[in-house]
């Protein structure tokens, strides 16, 4: 498990309990995090599950693969700090997660 | 299948790679499928190996090469996904068979249907409809779980989603049957003819209608700017049928069976309904039941074998879940499990777009279930029979409780 923060654009916080082995974005879709909308469900192929990774963590998340790369290319507003996150998975390691939404996804 | 010609083994293939081992039907998979895909991940087993069956092919017997094969279009093909080779050929259905960057828009179209939005606007129907399942059998006392349940359940909510009617499942629903366990009455190109058959006046109807069910959003999608062709059409929506016929389908039979036999873990769950979402992923990780194969690119090294282009792979996603070297004690239904692999869903750009319709049927159908049926048991005396296939299946489960 691990607790992983989201931060709306309004300010407004969403702290979830994440279970080891799935994506981000599953715990998120679980648990009804407003602002992921997931729309291809975990297939690196929708870029709807866009976050900005809080600078403290940004390190310590795997790196992006090609996939993930490209689709990050088109999303709106993509910075160094963007993941999918459907391409994270769930560890222990990332307890204390915090992540920003953005003001569109897609 | 019977497939009594074994293909001879290729120069390049080390006989100490040599395994015999039928997908349609490993050995004992008829008592514990999960238990027979396992022993391909004994250490005494290499990591990839090569079978004579089925036109003989490489199988990857590890969870996390499975993982990245399922990810990387770049070396390993969707081209073609089914073993024996030449029946993979006649498959050919959209997206599946497509690779990036051509995989995309085909996908996209996929996705606006079956994203998480899409799917809780339908949760209110999918309870209705377990709910009144489990309602006409509950005071017998007594069911047959596959026919009376998970043979009618998925099936009914994907009907009604594409919006065809529920006496045309048992055709469909016999068709698919014979592309994900064949049992020889019928070929894959047969059966695929049927399907387009059946489909062809349905995709002409529709194609150019404002109908708004998903069939009727799928062939009157654009992709790169243009419509879908009539074939691209019948491709398109002959995958997605195949796919939300036979999959939660086998999944809820694995589900079933485990709930029935480990009744301290189905009480405290009955306990507990709010740990029924862990259960779930817990299930998923668990139970893993579709095997399916890519097209190796082109000739390289791959984790100690030389691959040679145009040979198939095998990457049964069974053997992630229940991979010891990925998951501690696999075989353990563990709700506190910290960390859990799995490639259950597949991976990369085909990962699976009804994963979160599955993940909602499954929790529906244990809540209502669970909240109607709490205690019940496997009738007495009956041995569970197992199917191997591209989607494994428990044959029949016969249920009783107290009415």
């Amino acid at each position: 498990m691990a607790r992983i923060k989201f931060i709306a654009p309004s300010g407004q916080q969403h702290e979830i309990n994440a279970r080891g082995g799935m994506s981000i974005m599953e715990a998120a879709v679980q648990n009804d995090v407003e602002g992921i909308e997931a729309e291809c469900g975990g297939g690196c192929s929708c870029g709807t599950c866009h976050v900005y990774v809080d600078p403290a963590w940004v390190d310590r998340l795997p790196p992006r693969a090609d996939v993930e790369a490209d689709m990050l290319e088109a999303v709106t507003d993509s910075r160094p700090e963007s993941r999918l996150t459907c391409q994270v998975l769930v560890n222990e390691s990332l307890d204390g997660l915090v992540l920003y939404l953005p003001e569109q996804q897609g | 299948m019977d497939q009594v010609l074994l293909a001879p083994r290729p120069a390049h293939v080390p006989p100490e790679r040599v395994v015999d081992w039928d997908m349609y039907s490993p050995p004992g998979v008829e008592d514990d499928f999960h238990r027979a895909w396992a022993r391909l991940l004994a250490d005494d087993v290499p990591d990839v190996v090569w079978t004579p069956r089925n036109g003989g092919h490489w199988i990857a017997a590890r969870g996390a090469l499975i993982h990245e094969i399922y990810g990387d279009y770049k070396r390993f093909s969707n081209r073609i996904i089914v073993v024996p080779k030449e029946v993979g050929e006649m498959h050919h259905l959209l997206p599946t068979t497509l690779d990036p960057p051509e995989h995309r828009p085909f996908r996209t179209l996929l996705n606006e249907n079956l994203a998480p939005k899409a799917i809780r606007g339908l949760e209110e129907k999918i309870r209705e409809q377990a709910v009144d399942l489990i309602e006409s059998f509950r005071s017998q006392g007594h069911c047959d779980f596959i026919a009376q349940y998970s043979a009618e359940f998925p099936i009914r909510i994907f009907m009604s989603i594409v919006d065809l009617p529920m006496t045309d499942a048992p055709r469909l629903k016999y068709l698919t049957d014979q592309i994900t366990r064949p049992d020889g009455s019928m070929t894959l190109a047969e059966a695929k003819r049927q399907y387009f058959d059946y489909l062809g006046p349905i995709v002409d109807a529709r194609m150019g209608s404002d109908r708004t069910d998903m069939l009727s959003r799928l062939v009157n999608g654009v992709v790169d700017g243009r419509p879908l062709t009539r074939t691209e059409a019948l491709e398109i929506t002959t995958q997605i049928i195949i796919a939300g016929l036979d999959t939660v389908v086998n999944f809820l039979g694995f589900v079933m069976q485990f709930l029935a036999t480990d009744s301290n873990h189905r009480r405290q769950l009955v306990a507990n309904p709010d740990l029924i979402p862990a259960a779930v992923e817990e299930l998923i990780r668990r139970y893993p039941l579709v095997t399916i194969a890519r097209e190796v690119k082109e000739d390289m090294e791959f984790a100690g074998v030389a691959l040679k282009a145009g040979e198939m792979i095998l990457i049964p996603s069974p053997l992630h879940g229940i991979d010891p070297r990925a998951n501690k004690d696999p075989f353990k239904f563990d709700l506190n499990r910290t960390d859990s692999a799995h490639t259950t869903f597949g991976n990369g750009p085909h990962r699976c777009p009804g994963a979160n319709l599955a993940r909602t049927e499954i929790r529906v159908t244990m809540e209502e279930w669970l909240a109607r049926i709490p205690d019940f048991e496997i009738e007495p005396g009956f041995k569970v029979r197992y199917h191997g296939g591209i989607v494994g299946c428990v044959d029949k489960l016969p249920l009783i409780w107290k009415p």
